[in-house]
């Protein structure tokens, strides 16, 4: 995959895709390890069972750092994920109740219906942040720091605080479903992961951001339309919010208002971890990918150890940051 | 001059009006926090008391966003504004004393309702008493395994006063059947998606091991049952336990999936407002508006002489379900 993605970079991109790509090595090295001390310290790490588990436990942060990392690409953030797969989530919930009160009028309607709402309403917020970044010029991280929390108000203003419960099994279908045995979280979010990996590395639309992001000043002057490009990666990032809160709340059974606080910042961190730089132009979605396996990784190992939570936050801090420090040696370095 | 005369009439007849608004009790609440459902329903019965109603107090409901400090700010806000009385919902059980200090030394009652506080300045305090829960939870899933096999603990965020409190009647129920083992004890922050993850993971360490399940709240109860259901394996075969009766374990509970005890909301908060106004009266010839003393002979108002008022727990049976959802609707 590294030989033919060579080939297809801009030459002014060359070294920092080497680099990249021997960070994603190290990345994935890091992954296998874990992989390996979980398999010889707990029997049922390596159990297709388990395997399944994480996969499925790692599918809705996947999706979201997949959306965070085309806006941090851009030198972007987005700090409204959280909010947004709540907002998504309870909208769409409402279509597809059997609860005489919580539902919209005539609910439930089909899951098709409540799906494209749901997608619908992350597009929303991601245009308006969008819309706010790219044309009023307002720093991504005030932009969306707003939306957090009015995406938040907004969802306890639509459920009147309470939760959307007696989702129907069709919409419930693309939590708990699966396909050959393989859950349906994990096949939305390897769907999701293998049209961003086209879009960015294959497509005029991915070399565009990784350009934004790596020269935002040269890629003006080469005639690129930056505002556009900044809007659109807003938007792709509301609509996968949209599609993991959808995926959330089809898992519990019940979409919340509380759902999804603070999950902007495990899809930062799965960025992070993947390689992608801060400051932009620098990046894939496949050290994203392996970013949100490793966070999954190890949740899960240290849950099979009995070892408490509030342990795998410290070390998940120090991954985060440990991260980065390898990241800024390798920059020195080269 | 005439328009003048009226205007000056007018602007007397506003001052009068606000004068005399000025007697009207003003009643603070500050609950810490209205994100989830019990806290919801909680500042609801508060709006449908009576004296509410009537007009006879004046309500403010401050959201304390979960936040130590943020209530605390809110109790000056309360001072400054000479508010009456002042129900007290703390997030943490030693941050609150501060407030409830400033609020006593400015002569201001406060009733602690549902969370409780380090503090021997409250008037008094409406709540429900977590190690009793603790037990009862516990005591269904262990009658129902028959007080031998295997359990395991979702609890709270650990050091919040209803997790430490809810552990302590779980373990006291536990110490009753010294032949179940405890194979798993972690926190899922109340949270029913933390709870999921936890169980998913457990069913695969402990695959087919797993009799029990107590759930220090309902949320993360319903977790667990999605674990299991998620999992293939029949919720039948578990004994699944939760606290507080929120709506969506209403349902379960209805359905068969988990036994539920309802904290009751609605009593904490009419109980504690009464107890505000009758405090705010000072000259103790308030009597309580709310139905709830009649709906609990066991815990009479006394003359609001108490200290403390324990409202009981409801169990949640198939028989007071179907009515317990209508009073949600």
């Amino acid at each position: 995959m590294s030989s033919v993605e060579n080939k297809t970079s801009n030459t002014w991109l060359n070294s920092d895709r080497r680099r990249l790509i021997v960070q994603e090595y190290g990345i994935f090295f890091a992954f296998l390890l874990l992989v390996g001390i979980l398999a010889v310290s707990n029997e049922f790490f390596l159990t297709p069972g388990n395997i399944s588990n994480v996969l499925l436990q790692t599918s809705i942060n996947g999706i979201l750092a997949i959306g965070m990392t085309f806006v941090i690409l851009t030198r972007g953030i987005d700090l409204s994920v959280g909010s947004v797969v709540a907002l998504a989530g309870i909208v769409s919930a409402s279509f597809v109740t059997s609860s005489a009160t919580a539902g919209v009028f005539g609910a439930p309607y089909p899951m098709a219906l409540a799906l494209v709402i749901g997608i619908l309403v992350g597009v929303g917020c991601g245009a308006l942040v969008g819309l706010i970044v790219a044309r009023f010029s307002v720093p991504a991280f005030v932009a969306t720091l707003g939306m957090l929390s009015a995406a938040r108000g907004a969802t306890l203003i639509y459920g009147g605080g309470r939760p959307v419960p007696g989702l129907t099994p069709e919409f419930r279908w693309i939590g708990t479903g699966n396909i050959l045995g393989v859950p349906m979280p994990v096949i939305l979010l390897a769907l999701v992961f293998l049209v961003s990996w086209w879009v960015l590395a294959r497509t005029r639309f991915g070399r565009y951001i990784y350009a934004v992001g790596g020269n935002p000043r040269a890629a003006k002057t080469s005639g690129l339309n930056v505002s556009r490009i900044r809007f659109l990666v807003y938007v792709i990032s509301g609509a996968l919010s949209g599609l993991a809160g959808m995926i959330l709340s089809a898992r519990t059974g019940s979409a919340l208002p509380q759902a999804g606080i603070a999950y902007e910042l495990d899809a930062i961190a799965a960025v992070v971890i993947g390689g992608t730089s801060l400051s932009g132009g620098v990046g894939r979605v496949t050290g994203t990918l392996i970013g949100a396996l490793i966070i999954g990784v190890m949740n899960n190992g240290l849950d099979l150890m009995g070892i408490q939570s509030y342990y795998q936050q410290v070390l998940k801090g120090a991954l985060i940051v440990g991260a980065v420090m390898l990241d800024q040696k390798r920059n020195q370095g080269d | 001059m005439k328009k003048l005369m009226i205007a000056l009439a007018s602007a007397t007849a506003l001052l009068a009006s606000s004068a005399m608004a000025q007697e009207k009790l003003k009643v603070g609440a500050a609950p810490y926090g209205l994100n989830a459902e019990f806290m919801q329903i909680w500042s609801a019965a508060l709006e449908e008391h009576p004296a509410v109603k009537s007009g006879e107090i004046e309500l403010t409901v401050f959201d304390g966003r979960y936040d130590a400090l943020v209530q605390q700010e809110q109790f000056n806000t309360m001072i400054t504004q000479k508010f009456n009385a002042i129900v007290f919902v703390p997030i943490d059980i030693d941050a609150g004393a501060t407030a409830v200090e400033a609020a006593h030394d400015a002569g201001i009652p406060v009733v602690g309702s549902n969370t409780r506080v380090n503090s021997d300045l409250l008037a008094a305090y409406v709540g429900s008493d977590d190690t009793v829960s603790g037990y009862m939870e516990a005591k269904t899933v262990l009658d129902k395994i028959g007080c031998k096999g295997n359990v395991v603990i979702i609890e709270g965020p650990i050091g919040q006063s209803a997790q430490i409190s809810r552990l302590e009647g779980n373990m006291k129920a536990l110490a009753e059947c010294p032949d179940v083992k405890v194979l798993e004890q972690q926190t899922a922050n109340w949270s029913r998606a933390e709870a999921q993850t936890l169980m998913e993971n457990w069913l695969t360490s402990h695959s087919g091991q797993i009799n029990g399940v107590i759930g220090q709240n309902d949320e993360m109860a319903l977790g667990a049952i999605e674990a299991i259901k998620a999992a293939g394996l029949d919720v039948g075969d578990f004994a699944i336990a939760g606290i507080d009766g929120v709506t969506d374990a209403l349902h379960a509970v209805k359905e068969g999936t988990m036994t539920s005890i309802l904290q009751d909301a609605r009593a904490q908060a009419q109980g504690a407002l009464d107890l505000a106004i009758f405090h705010a009266t000072k000259d103790g010839s308030y009597t309580p508006q709310s139905d709830i003393w009649a709906q609990y002979p066991d815990m009479p108002f006394n003359d609001g002489k108490d200290k403390e008022y324990n409202v009981p727990w409801t169990p949640v049976t198939s028989e007071n379900v179907d009515k317990l959802l209508e009073m949600r609707q």
